[in-house]
């Protein structure tokens, strides 16, 4: 197993330069002189120069690259050109709150995704099975501002029953309240996925012949169920589990701008709009290294979930 | 996006092409089309798809205003029998301007999976053939598929600036690396079977042995895994746009309509519920057709 998660590791280290080149790649190819940007619209040309300079932006590219790892490997992000702050502590600000609403929203999705898919299997051709099925495409086919947008009208507004707007600190300080509909717009794109697969899962695993000996032994069938294919059918749904945390971090981009959650993807959104090139830059190399990090722990605990891929 | 990758890739990687899942994978139009007639709901979708599409098509026939004209004393009116969808903030007609917004919104998930869907496609069938390449385009496609779609977004928009090029690019490129493993997976799944030795026995080229035997049959998993994907794609580029980073106004696109209309939820809600609503109704109904041509030509795909 260990010999598995290091060829993993070595794996993804392309997949990391990769990431890292492109971000590398989004500073080169901005149309603006990166120098003049920062140097103000009212620089003098040996100003720019000047910069350009003490930017390193006169040497080979592939120079510029290993500098720039160098300083990605310590922290080094450069500073904002709307707040002068270092980008690396813009980013460390908003990194608890995206990681709280993203944990959130999973944590409202995975248990009724799971439980809606077995029912459903459970109760396969009936019509419980037939309007979850309805319930679950609905879901996926949701634009994720739609459910944002009636929850902030109705649960928020017209109702008036949880705050909408921003993050009052963190869920053990009084902040749960402003956390909910956040969390529930986030999880519910997660929901119809979770429940379809896991129906197909539960669906599969109760024809394999140890749920029929589990059976026959007499086991009750709520034992059956839960303790024999349940356990079975979730090595796929901790894959899809993992493979949505694409699909999360996209939704939580949203979603945070919608809720004016101090995120990284509200910072990333922020940024773009405003021309921040730095801060946006460092905003996205940071959400795509989460989420390579996050495909890598899904693969790790696939190989603990189910031994027999560590040993192809 | 990622939803249905896992469920393709693993049954088109594993299970092998058998002969009796050629004769079901191309079935002939008319049976085809009777099979999903025979579902009512895929029936009804396609022809909501078709409905919408005919309208954005023929939108400056069918809208019954111009979309950009500008009446303030007619702003955010709810709806009524002059303006079925009521007025925007500016007073425009939001029929109209939903229907040349779906005319764009359909043009991003169009693009999006005919160009995604050709260039993927070409990389994952010339991986399955040429295996010297294979483990290249692979370690490619990885490293594309680290960048989620909206990030992709994200960092487009960030240097091209935002607007509907923008989007483009982002769904094109985001559906590339998925395509091109399933391809893959199709073809190398279709690399082994006797046709394709025979072939090579016989001296057919690489050029006709990649289009006439392994293309053709790749081609009814990659259209099934397009359809299914032509909503997701509809899904980022709204999303994109709703963010800021897509079409810019005035031009009607639905996500950013939702957008505008956000900031004025609370005094007329209609101007973003209707066109989010139009958008959650052309990605469901496009989620039903892609399951029902799943049923159909592969069922395979099927778990």
């Amino acid at each position: 197993m260990g010999r598995q998660i290091v060829h993993r590791l070595l794996i993804s280290l392309p997949a990391l330069l990769g990431v890292l080149f492109l971000c590398f790649c989004l500073m080169q190819v901005v149309p603006a002189d990166p120098a003049a940007i920062i140097a103000g619209p009212d620089a003098k040309a040996d100003t720019i120069a000047a910069i350009r300079l003490e930017l390193g932006l006169d040497r080979p590219i592939i120079v510029q690259f290993a500098e720039y790892i160098w300083r990605v490997i310590h922290g080094d992000l450069g500073r904002s050109i709307i707040s002068n702050k270092m980008v690396i502590e813009e980013i460390a600000a908003t990194m608890g709150p995206t990681l709280e609403l993203m944990i959130a929203g999973m944590l409202f999705a995975i248990p009724i995704g799971m439980s809606l898919g077995t029912i459903a299997a459970v109760k396969r051709g009936t019509w419980l099975d037939r309007s979850i099925m309805a319930i679950a495409v609905a879901g996926v086919s949701m634009p994720i501002f739609f459910i944002g947008l009636i929850l902030i009208q109705y649960v928020g507004y017209k109702w008036d029953l949880l705050p909408f707007l921003g993050r009052s600190g963190p869920v053990w300080a009084g902040g749960l309240p402003n956390l909910i509909l956040p969390s529930l717009t986030l999880g519910s794109v997660l929901i119809g996925p979770i429940a379809r697969l896991t129906r197909t899962s539960v669906l599969e695993v109760l024809g394999a012949d140890y749920v029929r000996t589990a059976r026959a032994k007499g086991l009750r069938e709520r034992v059956v169920i839960v303790h024999h294919a349940l356990r079975n059918a979730l090595i796929p749904v901790v894959t899809l589990i993992g493979l949505q945390a694409a699909f999360l971090l996209g939704g939580a981009v949203v979603t945070e701008t919608m809720f004016s959650w101090p995120g990284v993807g509200r910072l990333a959104v922020g940024a773009i709009i405003s021309s921040d090139f730095p801060t946006a830059q460092g905003a996205i190399m940071i959400l795509a290294l989460a989420f390579l990090l996050i495909n890598l722990l899904v693969d790790v605990m696939y190989v603990y979930l189910d031994p027999r891929v560590a040993r192809q | 996006m990622n939803i249905l990758a896992p469920l393709v890739l693993d049954t088109a990687t594993e299970a092998p092409v058998t002969d009796e899942l050629q004769q079901v994978a191309l079935p002939g139009r008319a049976s085809l089309m009777r099979r999903l007639a025979r579902d009512k709901a895929a029936a009804l979708a396609a022809t909501f798809l078709t409905i919408v599409a005919l309208a954005a098509i023929f939108a400056p026939i069918v809208a019954p205003y111009d979309p950009y004209f500008t009446d303030l004393s007619k702003a955010m009116q709810a709806p009524s029998a002059a303006h079925w969808f009521g007025t925007d903030t500016a007073g425009r007609d939001v029929l109209s301007r939903v229907i040349y917004g779906s005319r764009n919104t359909l043009a991003i998930g169009l693009i999006g999976v005919i160009v995604g869907g050709l260039l993927g496609g070409f990389f994952g069938i010339l991986a399955a053939y040429f295996r010297r390449l294979d483990g290249w385009i692979m370690r490619i496609v990885d490293i594309m598929l680290a960048f989620p779609a909206i990030l992709l977004g994200l960092a487009v928009a960030a240097i091209a600036g935002a607007g509907l090029t923008a989007v483009i690019i982002a769904v094109v490129v985001a559906t590339i690396p998925d395509v091109a493993r399933v391809a893959r997976g199709a073809a190398i799944g279709v690399m082994g079977q006797e046709f394709m030795e025979a072939g090579r026995a016989v001296g057919v080229s690489d050029t006709a042995l990649i289009w006439r035997y392994l293309t053709l049959n790749c081609i009814s998993t990659i259209f099934v895994f397009l359809t299914l994907r032509f909503g997701q794609i509809i899904l980022i580029g709204s999303a994109l746009s709703f963010l800021g980073l897509g079409a810019q106004p005035p031009t009607a696109e639905l996500g950013m309509m939702a957008s505008q209309g956000r900031d004025f939820l609370f005094i007329s809600e209609h101007i973003a519920i209707i066109p989010s609503l139009v958008i959650f109704l052309i990605v469901l109904a496009a989620n039903i057709l892609g399951d029902a041509f799943r049923d159909v030509l592969d069922p395979r795909l099927q778990q």
